[in-house]
């Protein structure tokens, strides 16, 4: 009995360590495969968009890229930058410049600007018109990070 | 008085064109957005001036023609001892001419291959894959810092002309003409008639738009075939 009542503790106290730690805990590496593909991902659906917009416009489609580029806005990507991935092999080797760590508000408010353009994006996928302004206005806020914080290939 | 033809019309016309095309590519290059659009758009445009220019350097008129003006050891030598005194370009401004055509039709290529990670795809993209598009990429915003300072070197000259030469260069790239008091024994430019032109003006059109208008791409790597119907997922 004594010896279960241990297991059981000893089982619950592992599982609590490994459930904290294994999603608190991600390698430097597998943060910037992440991120990487987070913003891969918002590519594809940028492309949708842009496809929409020279195109045949389907608002349903143009609302589903839309949101998962708001979403992934804010999502809490900050945190797949952690201390030891300024440098890196990804999917590939990350661009990430250093001053990206160095600049903590001014990377706050890059991001803040892009999750705000990408919410506009989502309200203006029903119209074509509008579309097309947000998604310029929004191109804007991506290009201002990669000018700033991303190294050119 | 009497004026000496130097630039033929069309020279001049692809000179002003190009000056006014290259910096709304570099202002809409910079802005980024919606912008880039029209980026692709002058970058087209520019494609053409510059085919086109490269046909005119043959069947251009006399200064037009490459081979009147090209920059060899000897006629370097000859301008630097101060021995050049033919119109068109000097030797050393022809370096600078062959030099910025050279980037230009570079940056032309590579833009034509480039993207800008957000949503803009050069006509030739599908052709060089991802890999290859970032790559070029890196060397069209490269090139363009090179022409941005061989430009300046170009506006410099000329500015070094005007104050201390006292020879004022802008005028026959407008005019077409030099008085003749000014070149002593030179001959009119021969040649470069409205025929070549026409040539000209339509291979440069035909290039940009097999290019520029996907064909090209289209031919040599066709895409995937479409999904039918969408999925529900």
């Amino acid at each position: 009995m004594k010896l279960k009542l241990t297991l059981a503790l000893a089982a619950a106290a592992l599982t609590a360590l490994a459930t904290t730690s294994a999603y608190a805990q991600i390698s430097a590496e597998d943060q910037i495969t992440f991120r990487q593909s987070g913003y891969k991902f918002m590519a594809w659906n940028m492309g949708r968009i842009k496809a929409n917009l020279d195109g045949a416009f389907n608002k349903d489609q143009v609302r589903a890229a839309a949101n998962v580029i708001a979403a992934t806005s804010h999502s809490g990507m900050g945190t797949l930058f952690g201390p030891g991935t300024d440098k890196g092999i990804g999917w590939e080797p990350t661009r990430v410049k250093p001053e990206l760590f160095k600049q903590g508000a001014e990377v706050k408010k890059l991001a803040g600007n892009f999750a705000a353009a990408a919410d506009e994006m989502v309200k203006a996928a029903g119209d074509q018109a509008t579309a097309k302004a947000a998604f310029g206005k929004l191109g804007e806020t991506c290009k201002a990070c990669h000018d700033k914080f991303r190294e050119k290939e | 008085m009497e004026n000496i033809r130097v630039w033929d019309l069309p020279l001049r016309l692809f000179h002003w064109l190009l000056a006014a095309a290259v910096a709304t590519a570099f202002i809409s290059g910079h802005l980024g957005g919606n912008v880039m659009e029209w980026h692709g758009r002058i970058g087209l445009f520019i494609l053409g001036l510059i085919v086109f220019r490269l046909i005119w350097g043959f069947v251009g008129s006399t200064h037009a023609r490459f081979a009147s003006f090209f920059p060899s050891a000897a006629r370097i030598h000859a301008y630097l001892d101060g021995r050049w005194q033919e119109p068109g370009h000097n030797p050393l401004g022809a370096l600078s001419v062959f030099a910025l055509l050279g980037l230009l039709a570079i940056q032309a290529a590579t833009g034509l291959c480039a993207n800008d990670d957000i949503a803009f795809q050069g006509p030739l993209y599908p052709l060089v894959g991802s890999t290859w598009s970032g790559r070029l990429t890196g060397l069209h915003e490269l090139v363009g810092n090179g022409l941005m300072a061989l430009v300046a070197l170009h506006v410099a000259a000329i500015a070094f002309y005007a104050r201390v030469k006292k020879i004022n260069l802008v005028r026959p790239m407008l005019t077409g003409t030099v008085p003749a008091s000014e070149l002593a024994g030179a001959r009119q430019a021969q040649g470069g008639g409205l025929f070549s032109f026409l040539i000209a003006a339509a291979l440069a059109g035909a290039v940009v738009w097999f290019i520029g208008g996907g064909h090209l791409a289209l031919w040599l790597a066709p895409p995937p075939p479409p999904i039918a119907t969408t999925p529900a997922w």
